[in-house]
Parts: C-alpha cells; sequence; structure tokens
C-alpha cells in the first residue's frame, strides 16, 4: 500500500478509492491510486496552496470514487480483464451492515433490549461480507448477552428472592 | 422527455466523444495525463469527473491507440507522457468523418423542429 498521504481529506479519499476499487485486478488498483494521487498532487501545485477549501474543490472535481471506477468497465475488445473481482466484495471488508450489526448486538443488548440484538443478528446473517467463523461469533454474542440473561430471569422472577429454588422449579 | 433523460443522452454522448477528444488533444505532440484533463476541462463541459480519464486513458493503452513514456519533471516526480500511435490516428481520422455526418443530420434535424409545421 502506499505511504500516508498527509492530508486527511485525501487520506480518506484514496482509502475510499481504494475500497471501490476492490472489483480491479491488483496492477490497475495500484495503477489507479496513483494516477490519482499524481492527479491531485499535481493539482495542489497549480493552485499553489493546499488549504482546505483547495482541496475540497479539487476532490470534487475528480469525482466520486465510485464514478471513476464504474469508468474502468467500459468495453475491451481483447486482452486480460481488468474486472478481475466480479462477485462479492472480499469477506473481511466491512460494510456499513457489517458496522450497524456489530453495534447492535453489543451496545443494542444495553440501548434496546433483546430488538437491538436480534435484529444485529439478523443482520450478521444477511450480510453477505461475514464468514461462518463470524457469523457464529455473532451468534453466540447474541446468546450470552440476551439468551442467557433471558433464562436468567425467567429462573430468578417466579421464584422470588431465590435463585436457587427458582432453577429446582424449572427443572 | 425529462430534463433527467436529456442529461443522460448528454452524459452518454459525452462519454461516446470524449476518447477522441484526447486523442485529438495528443494528435500532434505528446501529453502528460494532468495537462489532458486541464485542456479538456478548458474546453468546456466535456468532463464532469476528471477522475474518469484515467481510465479512459488506461482503455486507450489497452487498446493501442497511444502509447506511453516516462519524462524526467523539473517540478516534481517523473511525468507519464501519452502519445499517439497510428492505429490511434486512424480511428481519430474515422471518427472525425462520423462526426461530420452525424453532426450534420442532427443539426439539420433540429433546425427543421425550430420552424415548426
Amino acid at each position: 500500500m502506499n505511504a500516508m498521504h498527509p492530508d486527511p481529506l485525501v487520506r480518506d479519499y484514496l482509502g475510499r478509492l481504494d475500497a471501490a476499487a476492490w472489483p480491479l485486478s491488483a496492477d490497475r488498483r495500484a495503477e489507479l491510486a496513483t494516477e490519482v494521487r499524481d492527479h491531485i498532487e499535481a493539482a495542489l501545485a497549480e493552485e499553489g496552496r493546499r488549504d482546505e477549501v483547495a482541496v475540497r474543490n479539487i476532490l470534487e472535481r475528480l469525482g466520486s470514487p465510485q464514478d471513476i471506477v464504474a469508468a474502468e468497465a467500459s468495453r475491451q475488445p481483447g486482452g486480460a480483464p481488468i474486472i478481475v473481482n466480479v462477485a462479492s466484495p472480499p469477506a473481511g471488508t466491512w460494510g456499513p451492515l457489517e458496522v450497524a450489526a456489530v453495534l447492535l448486538l453489543t451496545v443494542g443488548a444495553v440501548v434496546l433490549p433483546v430488538f437491538g440484538p436480534l435484529i444485529g443478528l439478523l443482520l450478521v446473517w444477511m450480510s453477505p461480507r461475514l464468514g461462518r467463523r463470524e457469523k457464529a461469533i455473532g451468534t453466540l454474542i447474541f446468546v450470552l448477552l440476551v439468551v442467557l440473561p433471558i433464562l436468567g430471569l425467567i429462573a430468578v422472577v417466579p421464584g422470588g428472592s431465590a435463585p436457587v429454588s427458582g432453577w429446582m422449579r424449572l427443572a | 422527455m425529462e430534463h433527467g433523460a436529456a442529461r443522460d443522452s448528454l452524459t452518454e454522448l459525452r462519454r461516446g466523444v470524449l476518447e477522441f477528444c484526447v486523442l485529438a488533444l495528443i494528435r500532434d505532440r505528446e501529453e502528460y495525463a494532468f495537462a489532458i484533463v486541464r485542456a479538456l476541462g478548458n474546453a468546456g463541459g466535456l468532463v464532469t469527473s476528471e477522475g474518469t480519464i484515467y481510465p479512459l486513458l488506461s482503455r486507450l493503452r489497452r487498446d493501442g491507440l497511444v502509447t506511453t513514456r516516462w519524462r524526467e519533471s523539473v517540478s516534481g516526480p517523473p511525468r507519464r507522457y501519452y502519445r499517439i500511435t497510428q492505429e490511434g490516428r486512424n480511428a481519430l481520422e474515422a471518427f472525425i468523418g462520423d462526426w461530420g455526418r452525424f453532426r450534420g443530420a442532427v443539426d439539420a434535424l433540429l433546425a427543421g423542429e425550430g420552424q415548426g409545421r
């Protein structure tokens, strides 16, 4: 991966470009990143300043990373394909769905009990980016944070102040 | 026809002619990518997203319509210069003929519409 760019806006843009470029071959992805990086540098040199306004204008004129990558997928008469990954994005890269799922499973257990983690678990199983191992871990978290406490509550409440007798009653 | 549909047509038009505009820019001299982007921008309304030039240049290289070479630059890192090939010239000549006919036909039709029946 290229060295980090000093400007945070540019760093964010290049990061989004790298993420959006997952369908491209590794060679072309690296080449495109270099070309865009060089473009930004040339544009900044031309502006003569590197403040936030200048950077934002340059990035806006560049266009969205999605549009740039979409332009890669135009007709090719022959030769090696540039678009090599037509299936789902590589496992391990998380999108907003996965982040929401994790948040709902964990924080949601406190903020929105039962329903939050339930929706989180649903998202985990729906996600194309999470593998079986991640889905199993998600389910385990759900069991620990939701199912066990519910079973514990069922045991405690009818039995009054004696949890032990409650368990015995269930058994 | 809605405005949106007309704008989509314009986008498609731009996409169709852009590679030949690029070839025309380097017909007589080699240029580096950023200069090409700037020249297209100055031409007015041809490029909405400057970044999409790079996939276009990549495709022109793959199709053999341009070649590139690296040259030292006094103001920074080496630059990649784009130069037209004979195949590129042939493609450009063919397009110029097609475009002339296309433009003539469309202009005539549009003029006819304006006068009404």
